[in-house]
């Protein structure tokens, strides 16, 4: 039995994107989805050695913040579970210390963004530490995430019926997502949500298109949508080899 | 993966696939629902803090005269099928 399958982009930027996916079985899509949230292994501090800490918050909450700072991730392949990459960090107050203060020992694993604040040092506060960041999964530990926002919903085909009966008031009609009218899709932010301005004076009936469903996914900056997308599928599919071998025996 | 069966007769089988989630399992049940020779497919999780069974068991039944067993590896061999095709279509969407 083979699938066939048809993607199709709506938007898309490099963290955050929208596409459809034609001919897939809602197991499948929820497989993908769940994949992405919670399989696919991305780089995020998990032990830290503190040298000076004169700031108000102790180790431990520390250690936290920057665990929870988005790393990127190398390429598949780079890098196995179990290996380390050293950061270092160095602040002296006043100031605030943020996550581009980081200095990774390794080029392919750097801060994905340089402004999320660890914490703010006063006057002859400082904070000197050094950290290791591991590769696992977001089964693990939430900071362990590659996508932050990852959901689907149906495709949602609308259809004018007739006009609205003359001295009718329309009442406004809200549906979110992407809307497919006469095959052109339409994401639903285009006309506030609300069909009675996008069909002013018509009846529409709407009606979810059946094993199409629209993808939003948004990652953290350890790789871009692409990237996520297929290490999720790579993942689904090295169970099922596995399965498949260890059938045979 | 560890699997470890705990049912087998002609036409039906349980067998425990140790170490998956609903990811998988859900994946795989509705790929084995696809095929007109199995009559039923279901699996079974309990959660981690309920102590007793907590890895997926799958049940599978055939028609007569099919191997369970044998349907199980056609359906893992579908689902990579699966995920190779998605994979094409979004490698060239993107």
């Amino acid at each position: 039995m083979t699938a066939e399958y048809d993607v199709e982009f709506v938007e898309r930027e490099d963290r955050d994107a929208r596409f459809l996916v034609r001919g897939v079985t809602p197991a499948f899509a929820n497989g993908i989805r769940r994949a992405m949230v919670a399989d696919v292994p991305t780089m995020a501090i998990d032990t830290v050695r503190f040298v000076e800490n004169s700031s108000v918050m102790f180790d431990e909450q520390l250690a936290l913040r920057l665990g929870l700072v988005p790393l990127t991730t190398p390429p598949e392949g780079e890098f196995v579970e179990d290996d380390t990459v050293t950061l270092s960090i160095d602040v002296e107050g006043p100031a605030t210390a943020y996550s581009g203060d980081l200095v990774s020992s390794d080029d392919l694993v750097q801060p994905a963004d340089d402004n999320v604040p660890i914490i703010e040092l006063k006057d002859g506060q400082r904070l000197e530490a050094e950290a290791d960041a591991v590769l696992e999964r977001g089964k693990n530990h939430a900071k362990h995430q590659g996508g932050v926002a990852v959901g689907y919903r149906h495709l949602q085909r609308v259809s004018v019926v007739d006009d609205l009966p003359e001295f009718e008031e329309q009442e406004s009609q809200i549906v979110r997502g992407v809307i497919e009218d006469d095959g052109e899709l339409v994401p639903t932010s285009e006309f506030d949500h609300d069909l009675s301005n996008r069909y002013p004076g018509k009846q529409v009936e709407v009606e979810d298109v059946p094993n199409a469903f629209v993808f939003r996914v948004e990652t953290d900056g350890s790789f871009t949508v692409e990237e996520l997308v297929t290490r999720a599928v790579d993942s689904i599919e090295a169970r099922a080899t596995e399965l498949e071998d260890a059938v045979q025996l | 993966m560890e699997l470890r069966v705990t049912e087998s007769t002609e036409n039906e089988l349980s067998i425990e696939i140790a170490g998956e989630d609903h990811t998988f399992m859900n994946v795989l049940k509705g790929t084995l629902l696809e095929h007109d020779d199995i009559t039923a497919a279901t699996y079974d999780v309990n959660p981690e803090q309920s102590g007793g069974q907590t890895e997926p068991i799958l049940t599978i039944k055939t028609v007569e005269g099919v191997d369970p067993l044998e349907a199980l590896e056609e359906a893992a061999a579908d689902v990579r099928g699966k995920t190779t095709a998605f994979r094409d279509a979004f490698e060239a969407a993107a």
